[in-house]
């Protein structure tokens, strides 16, 4: 069998269905991806509190993200370590210890073992507490609130890893003073599919919206020309290094959204001009869908801006999980434009979600057959026509492209292939 | 009106509802939804007993919707290339528990619980399970729904493709 690298080939471009059905595959991924990249976890502003906390999952593993006595951000993997036992089982909350429900081991929120019941009675006494607290994820970083963590300690620096990525993302989360925090509440949602085609679709597959979104075009609602209006100073894909990709386009807002948001978007372009640089804040108010990877993407869309995980659940299986983010000083109608548009558009029940929830699925049963499966996929849209600009960092070309998707694969493949002896 | 014959009443009407949800006849849905209508679904958490607030103002829903936007929902089914649900799945409404909690000729608050199974294409089934408070107010003659709030079971959903 061959190495998972090889399932990447990067001279014709093309990908092998196995990447996306092969359950030796997704295994190998889950050490060689997600125990060593920089995995989103939470935003800041869902902890702002000592004691608060949320959990999550960096890829199949349940984590605790808190923010401790002192305000700094633990990740704690979600585990007692007597039995195993999951010790919180709330989404969310604040609190002053974790408390196991199995036989009632205690953490404080530093993750120390402060509690065991019948420590002199049966234990005599002897158990080494100061070696038994939770496990904590080593390295935990935040970029413009958005808390990421590593189970690898000796991985780069999070800035280092977002790289090029961090000019796009400040275009929206550094565009105010003020900065964004999260809606309460989660979209989260199950569905087949393997992870990387939802990842990889957000890191700049622009390609699929005349046609997957094609009802949304018959409606009116999509033209494909509003996203070819401005090439490569609006409307542009980008690949970066590490295997980040990001889609801009231009598409004017309907006059609905436009009469509610307009006062609001010109006061933000002002300020955004005072902060990002002159090509940075030419962006704002642009379509932006954004991967950062793995699996980490963000999307803002007539109005909103989602941002989310897509967590693997076997080859074909992935659970969703998205989070609104507003703008902190936004006025309220601002607000519940937003959050109605998301819902609308890109929730379980969204116009468009549903349309990308039914490709990932039926790609990954379609190709897994014995047949099929011999037979690469095609990567090879814009291959080596994007450019390099002055003023915005990455590889660019103008829609439709496939350039940064490939790019997510190229950086796959670099970590499958690491010739450290795990085969496919 | 006796108690008993206004809860009969909301069991035909749902039933009738739960009909024209089954058999495609979304537009005649769309007509029993007043110009007002609310229809909402929040997302659940799993928090601690008694602390949840799926009803806070701006918790992020599966469903947010006015008239405007059930009828966008609609006219997208109608276009033919609504993905997810083409070729259509097959879909059927069980309602139960009718409540009538507070009504009369004008205005009535009702509860009622609901499975909905949805079948397609042999690999894909699914249920929606849940509890939907309805308040109905009778337009010209008719009974309207003005607001519906659907308090569904799941947290963790999948692809919403139904109308509950």
């Amino acid at each position: 069998m061959a190495e998972c690298g090889e399932l990447v080939d990067l001279e014709h471009r093309t990908v092998s269905p196995r990447v996306f059905t092969d359950p030796d595959v997704y295994r190998a991924e889950q050490e060689r991806i997600f125990a060593r990249c920089w995995l989103y976890v939470a935003h800041a502003s869902q902890i702002p509190q000592p004691g608060d906390f949320v959990t999550n999952y960096m890829g199949e593993e349940s984590v605790i993200v808190c923010r401790d006595a002192d305000g700094r951000v633990r990740v704690f993997v979600n585990s007692c370590r007597h039995r195993g036992m999951r010790i919180c089982r709330t989404d969310t909350g604040n609190t002053r210890m974790f408390h196991c429900p199995y036989h009632g081991w205690t953490y404080d929120v530093q993750g120390r073992l402060v509690g065991v019941p019948q420590y002199q009675e049966a234990y005599y006494g002897e158990l080494k507490r100061e070696e038994w607290g939770l496990l904590e994820v080593p390295r935990v970083e935040s970029y413009r609130g958005l808390i990421f963590a590593s189970f690898a300690e000796e991985v780069e620096s999070l800035d280092a890893y977002l790289a090029e990525m961090k000019w796009y993302l400040d275009t929206v989360l550094d565009r105010t003073a003020a900065g964004w925090v999260v809606l309460p509440g989660v979209h989260k949602w199950s569905l087949k599919g393997n992870w990387k085609l939802a990842a990889e679709q957000f890191s700049g597959d622009n390609y699929h919206v005349m046609a997957g979104h094609e009802s949304m075009v018959r409606l009116g609602l999509l033209d494909q020309k509003t996203f070819m209006g401005q090439p490569w100073t609006r409307d542009f894909e980008v690949q970066m290094e590490k295997g980040h990709g990001w889609l801009n386009l231009t598409m004017a807002d309907p006059p609905a959204l436009a009469e509610v948001l307009g006062a609001h978007q010109a006061q933000v372009q002002a300020e955004a001009r005072q902060r990002l640089s002159p090509a940075q804040s030419d962006l704002v108010g642009c379509i932006y869908v954004g991967t950062v990877f793995p699996n980490f993407s963000l999307l803002s869309f007539v109005g909103f801006v989602t941002v989310r995980l897509w967590h693997p659940r076997g080859p074909n299986r992935m659970e969703v999980w998205s989070w609104g983010l507003v703008e902190r000083e936004a006025p309220p109608a601002v607000v519940e434009l937003a959050r109605k548009m998301q819902i609308l558009t890109f929730s379980p029940s969204g116009i468009f979600e549903q349309d990308d929830g039914e490709m990932w699925g039926e790609c990954v049963e379609a190709m897994g057959g014995v047949y099929r499966r011999r037979f690469p996929l095609n990567y090879q849209m814009g291959a080596g026509h994007g450019r390099r600009d002055p003023e915005k960092p990455g590889l660019i070309h103008p829609p439709s492209t496939e350039i940064s998707v490939f790019g997510f694969y190229e950086r796959w493949r670099a970590l499958m292939s690491d010739g450290t002896g795990v085969h496919a | 009106m006796s108690a008993v014959e206004l809860r009969h009443e909301f069991e035909d009407l749902l039933y009738y509802e739960a009909w024209l949800l089954d058999h495609d006849r979304l537009e005649e849905w769309l007509a029993l939804c007043a110009e007002q209508v609310r229809y909402w679904a929040p997302t659940r958490t799993n928090v601690a007993r008694g602390s949840e607030e799926w009803s806070r103002p701006l918790m992020l829903a599966h469903f947010d919707e006015d008239k405007g936007s059930l009828t966008l929902r609609v006219q997208r089914i109608r276009t033919g290339v609504a993905h997810a649900d083409e070729p259509p799945a097959r879909v059927r409404h069980l309602v139960s528990n009718v409540r009538v909690l507070d009504g009369n000729a004008e205005v009535a608050t009702l509860t009622s619980n609901f499975i909905v199974f949805k079948s397609r294409r042999g690999r894909e089934e699914s249920l929606f399970v849940g509890c939907r408070e309805d308040r109905w107010r009778r337009i010209d003659g008719t009974w309207k729904l003005e607001e519906r709030l659907i308090v569904l079971d799941h947290d963790v959903i999948e692809n919403i493709t139904v109308l509950f």
